[in-house]
């Protein structure tokens, strides 16, 4: 089960911040090259940024939806006039997206998720499932970090990448957020993106950036690359003259060669 | 143009793979009852719409369906309340069966496969684990160790498996574990019939995923898959 528990938000991971950072000899045309490419390094990270906050963007309007939908005393059923608004938005980055009931909202079941997913041909699909970890060894989604992250307060979770084998059986990164209803926590609106289209999406901007560079989430994996010994998947655990940019506020980190200090 | 080849035309232009969908569609449902994914008593979606979610035509649902009704999956009931619901097969008697399906040469090849597949994931698992991937390993080893329920202790057996599977990281060795679990998953079950909880062996995995030593992992995960397929042979032996 890929299970990633996430830590405060803005924080960059360990194993980045562990890099060690080896200094290279600079002289002024080296400082001038420098600094054109931590512009582009800096850009980078901030475009990388503003595609992963496009998926939340999609997800604050979904949470908004929610709270417009779910009167005082909800049923499972309210749940669906959310759909005219989750079909839409399949398509793109966007591979799955759903509101996931906290255990205990629905009166008439107390595990539920409107999900809506694209089957192989593109169409949409509703995730349909036993829910109930009672009859299932499968289903207690409140371990899971895309579900336990908003949970416990976080306003941007990023779960992933991992193996959804509930679901799709495809590689996947998770974002959600919490719906909150008067203070209290109701649920998480979530969408899953395939690693291999995030991969799609992102390598043209990490292509710009001068030498290798590959986005970390916060527990330091790579979720992509422009070179072959830092993989999706694997581990960064931090490497002489490798630099960690954060990609805006979000829990992602582009790195790329630390460039010689720029007086 | 001669009849011969008249009928390999007619042949090239059966329907292209009708059959295979079929299966492909009984192995789906069969693979998602036999590890849980569905639950026992559950109702399925109705024909038209399950047919719609696998990409199927209704014909092709049906067929399959009829197939999961003759080994006892599926249970269609008609009129009010009517509809398919997963029955999920109890075990003991029919594993034998099962198990006597296979020749030994057949589950000598089947641990093999299965044995490279879970030492590779177990391999890769250790090198990319992260301290919380081995959260829920040791969330259902406790759950094991908590359990007097016979059918949960065997779902939570192929959750473990998986579970390592998924901390490879390659969703293409997960799927191939799953898929090897519903194969074969629970007759390995049938090594430890009687026994309660996790065994040293699943411990002494998730302990290797979590130091991180890869080579360790595999040869436990290896050692594990081919023990269990030794006793299974010596059971089957033991068959007519």
């Amino acid at each position: 089960m890929g299970e990633f528990r996430t830590l405060p938000a803005g924080a960059v991971s360990d194993a980045v911040r562990g890099s060690v950072t080896v200094p290279a000899a600079g002289g002024v045309a080296a400082a001038e090259t420098a600094g054109t490419a931590a512009g582009t390094v800096g850009e980078a990270a901030g475009t990388v940024g503003e595609i992963v906050e496009g998926v939340f963007g999609e997800l604050h309007q979904v949470r908004d939806a929610v709270l417009a939908t779910v009167g005082p005393a909800p049923v499972s059923g309210d749940l669906a006039g959310l759909r005219p608004l989750l079909l839409p938005r399949l398509g793109g980055l966007i591979s799955g997206i759903g509101f996931i009931a906290a255990p205990g909202l629905l009166a008439d079941a107390p595990w539920y998720l409107e999900w809506w997913q694209e089957n192989p041909s593109g169409g949409p699909v509703r995730l349909v499932r036993d829910m109930d970890p009672a009859s299932s060894a499968f289903y207690d989604y409140s371990h899971w970090d895309w579900f336990a992250g908003p949970r416990s307060g976080e306003e941007h979770t990023l779960a992933g990448p991992y193996v959804d084998f509930l679901c799709t059986d495809e590689y996947s990164l998770t974002l959600s957020v919490p719906v909150r209803r008067e203070g209290e926590f109701i649920g998480v609106a979530a969408a899953d993106v395939f690693v291999r289209r995030f991969e799609v999406a992102v390598l043209p901007v990490l292509r710009r950036v001068p030498g290798p560079a590959f986005l970390v989430n916060r527990q330091g994996r790579v979720v992509a690359s422009t070179t072959a010994r830092h993989l999706a998947g694997s581990v960064f655990r931090g490497a002489p003259g490798m630099a960690a940019h954060p990609c805006r506020d979000l829990p992602l980190a582009l790195v790329a060669a630390q460039l010689p200090h720029v007086p | 143009m001669t009849d011969v080849s008249g009928g390999a035309r007619l042949a090239a232009f059966a329907p292209v793979d009708s059959t295979a969908r079929v299966d492909a569609v009984v192995r789906r449902l069969t693979d998602a009852i036999v590890l849980g994914l569905l639950a026992d008593g559950e109702q399925l979606p109705s024909e038209s719409e399950l047919a719609a979610q696998l990409g199927v035509s209704t014909v092709t649902l049906r067929e399959a369906l009829m197939a999961l009704r003759q080994q006892g999956m599926v249970e269609t009931r008609r009129g009010r309340g009517g509809g398919s619901f997963v029955r999920v097969p109890s075990q003991a008697p029919e594993l034998v069966d099962r198990l006597r399906a296979f020749t030994v040469e057949e589950l000598r090849d089947l641990g093999d496969h299965y044995a490279a597949i879970a030492g590779a994931a177990a391999r890769l698992a250790a090198q990319r684990a992260l301290p919380e991937d081995v959260a829920p390993l040791r969330r259902t080893l406790e759950e094991m160790a908590a359990t007097r329920d016979e059918a949960h202790l065997r779902r939570l057996h192929g959750r473990f498996h998986i579970e390592v599977a998924a901390v490879s990281q390659s969703a293409r060795l997960t799927q191939e574990e799953i898929r090897l679990q519903a194969d074969i998953g629970p007759l390995l079950w049938l090594a430890h019939t009687g026994e309660h909880g996790p065994t040293a062996q699943h411990r002494a995995i998730a302990e290797a995923v979590h130091r991180g030593d890869g080579e360790r992992a595999r040869d436990l995960a290896e050692r594990h898959v081919l023990d269990g397929v030794e006793h299974l042979i010596e059971l089957r032996l033991r068959e007519p």
